[in-house]
């Protein structure tokens, strides 16, 4: 980064089904809260950068920039980032950008969804949007689709059991159990994975992170500092379809990022103490932690057997619950990754956490390195 | 899933270059699918054969990573305007018949439980390649033994399983026969038929069936359990014209020497019926082989044959 960043304030609705709130409503809770957290007032917001996927979809509206500006005295430069599930880190890195080339000394980022306003169906297809509208959905094919091919084939070539991917989902609502935000809180045996209704073979319904309700914010500063600073914030981009891909178990997406993120933030692997990764599928908990270099091919479960059966963490790993258990309101969740790495850092007193957010089947990657300068 | 007549057009048009034949990479079971389509739907991520990959329909009942698949046009629905969306779909050479017991060791195999079906004129090796195959993989196939009603003989090797008329008219009563066929003879009148309770035996096993066969027996078994559930062999002997052919036979006839010569004379015969039936049935056979060289046969067999490649 060629300013110091800091991220001066963090703010979020609890994730879940809120029928009796709108994407306004949502998005203003969000703001709030941040406001109220940081050191600066509304006045001192030069932009707003506005993550979102679905509204035209679920709320029949376009046009969130200015409509979420309208939420701020000052009516400020205002503009919305789409990059399906990556909306929220895509965000993160344009504010990074307007901040870096000083056209803003002060930004608001927020991502919001509002999925529970549109019928499970409704979703299910627009969420296909993410993926190659030409090569993957004339098929037939659903997101969860696109991942049990994914996970289908990992199975195949590592050897893994049905019962191996349930410990993924098991963990995550474990650590969901102190998140005051997750939209699930309870602990799942291995057996009610595996035992769940199938959604696409190999994946059942406990494997996949929920349709949620949900905003989160922050506030990306180079004026106003703390000791939390974003030490590296990249995007990287692959083909939307499998189709167009040589390799499926793995994403190269997600293996440039990081790459270049320790780069930026000039630390390395072992530097890393909390990791939020983008587990959207259970597969895709494993699928992280091995292009993100913390297991070889195929051994990214034995991290999360060590933690299931020893609860013994070699790092901070999706202690939020991540997306299976704290929910998934699209573009809200690469936001909400972040504020959870910067709460880990600060609570355990750890200096370095990494944000992993990837879009559709990981044609976009986001990822942010942070750092909590107190540690 | 939009489907307006300019984005059904593109799709349409871009469908004859995905006819052709493929390997499954991977593949799905949509519990739900979108409305669009009803009920549960299999996907494939499929590589075709120009090296492409698709996703597509799966139509095998239980696909395997790494199954070779072959394109079929299907009708896949009818928009709200009353467009007829046609879709290229992929589906396995074979299929897992309905009638495999449930918890078979073949459906765990990672390849479909059907029937390897042998077919040729006598004297044209069906024995001395059955041999060969049942020996190389002897861990992934076994013969169903024949049943006959004619009496033992010297040469048999063991695989008959010999009975009386009564019996076998029994059996067949009940039902109990997947193919049952006369086979007229100047000397006897014998019967020969194969019964569904070896076949499933062999399945539940684990290994695929094979069937050394003659034609009747091979239409029979194809009506039984269908024709998709046969992986299909016809063997010739070596010769690009029906003299060559029959000359071939007869020269291996004489040098087995089991027959009379009014016998030999008798199965050139019924050769020429058969030469004639991989001609007129074509469509029961996958593969017409000419068996001249045995190892050559087998490398065939090991790349034709879902599940034997890794043998």
């Amino acid at each position: 980064m060629n300013r110091e960043i800091s991220l001066i304030g963090i703010g979020q609705t609890k994730f879940g089904e809120w029928w009796e709130r709108s994407l306004r409503d949502l998005l203003a809770e969000a703001i709030l809260k941040t406001l109220d957290s940081s050191p600066c007032t509304p006045l001192d917001i030069d932009a707003v950068i506005v993550a979102n996927m679905l509204g035209e979809w679920t709320d029949d509206q376009a046009h969130l920039g200015a409509l979420t500006a309208s939420l701020l005295p000052h009516h400020p430069p205002a503009l919305r980032v789409e990059a399906a599930c990556a909306s929220g880190s895509v965000a993160l890195y344009t504010a990074c950008a307007l901040l870096e080339s000083q056209r803003a000394q002060t930004v608001l980022v927020v991502g919001a969804e509002k999925m529970t306003n549109a019928s499970g169906d409704a979703i299910q297809v627009a969420l296909m949007g993410a993926a190659d509208s030409e090569h993957d959905q004339p098929c037939g094919l659903t997101f969860a689709g696109i991942f049990a091919l994914i996970a289908q084939r990992y199975l195949h070539d590592y050897g893994l059991t049905r019962e191996d991917l349930s410990i993924v989902s098991a963990v995550h609502h474990r650590n969901a159990k102190g998140n005051p935000f997750a939209q699930f809180r309870q602990e799942i045996t291995v057996e009610a994975v595996s035992e769940s209704p199938l959604v696409a073979d190999p994946l059942r319904l406990l494997d996949c992170s929920p349709v949620s309700d949900g905003a989160a914010a922050c506030i990306l500063s180079t004026k106003f500092k703390s000791p939390l600073r974003i030490r590296a914030s990249q995007v990287s981009t692959d083909t939307l379809s499998l189709t167009e891909r040589t390799e499926i178990t793995s994403f190269q997406s997600t293996k440039a990022a990081v790459e270049r993120a320790f780069a930026e933030a000039e630390i390395t692997r072992d530097d890393v103490r909390a990791l939020e990764t983008h587990d959207c599928f259970s597969i895709a908990a494993l699928v992280n932690l091995e292009d993100l270099g913390f297991a070889e091919p195929g051994r990214g479960i034995e991290i999360y057997k060590k933690i299931f059966e020893e609860d013994e963490y070699p790092f901070f790993l999706n202690r939020s619950g991540g997306l299976k258990a704290c929910g998934h309101p699209v573009a809200a969740t690469g936001v909400k990754q972040v504020l959870d790495v910067a709460k880990e850092l600060q609570t355990a007193k750890l200096r370095f956490g990494l944000a992993h957010n990837i879009g559709g089947a990981g044609a976009t990657c986001g990822m942010h390195i942070l750092e909590y300068t107190n540690a | 899933m939009r489907d307006t007549p300019p984005i059904i057009h593109r799709l349409q048009k871009k469908r004859a270059q995905n006819f052709q034949e493929g390997t499954v990479l991977s593949y799905t079971v949509l519990a739900h699918p979108p409305k669009t389509f009803k009920g549960q739907r299999t996907i494939g991520l499929i590589e075709l054969e120009d090296g492409t990959r698709v996703l597509a329909p799966l139509l095998t009942r239980h696909p395997a990573i790494g199954m070779h698949v072959h394109p079929r046009m299907r009708l896949s629905y009818v928009t709200n305007e009353k467009l007829r969306v046609y879709e290229v779909a992929y589906e396995s050479p074979v299929d897992v018949p309905a009638s495999v017991p449930e918890g078979s060791a073949i459906l765990t195999r990672g390849f479909p439980g059907y029937i390897l079906a042998l077919t040729g004129p006598s004297g044209v090796g069906k024995s001395t390649v059955s041999l060969l195959l049942l020996q190389t993989f002897s861990e992934y196939i076994a013969q169903v033994p024949i049943l006959t009603t004619r009496a033992p003989k010297e040469s048999d090797e063991d695989e008959y399983v010999y009975v009386s008329k009564a019996e076998f008219d029994a059996l067949h009563a009940e039902g109990k026969l997947a193919a049952a066929t006369q086979i007229p003879s100047l000397t006897e009148d014998r019967w020969y038929g194969y019964r569904t309770s070896d076949i499933e035996a062999i399945w539940s096993a684990g290994k695929l069936p094979v069937v050394i066969t003659e034609m009747h027996l091979l239409e029979q078994v194809a009506n039984h359990y269908g024709r998709r559930s046969i992986l299909s062999f016809g063997l010739l002997p070596p010769g690009n014209s029906k003299r060559k052919m029959l000359s071939a036979l007869l020269h291996r006839l004489r040098q087995r020497g089991r027959d009379t010569e009014e016998a030999m004379q008798e199965r050139l015969k019924n050769a020429e019926a058969d030469l004639a039936f991989f001609h007129k049935r074509r469509d029961l056979f996958d593969h017409l082989l000419v068996n001249e060289d045995l190892e050559s046969l087998m490398d065939v067999f090991r790349k034709n044959v879902p599940g034997l490649s890794e043998a």
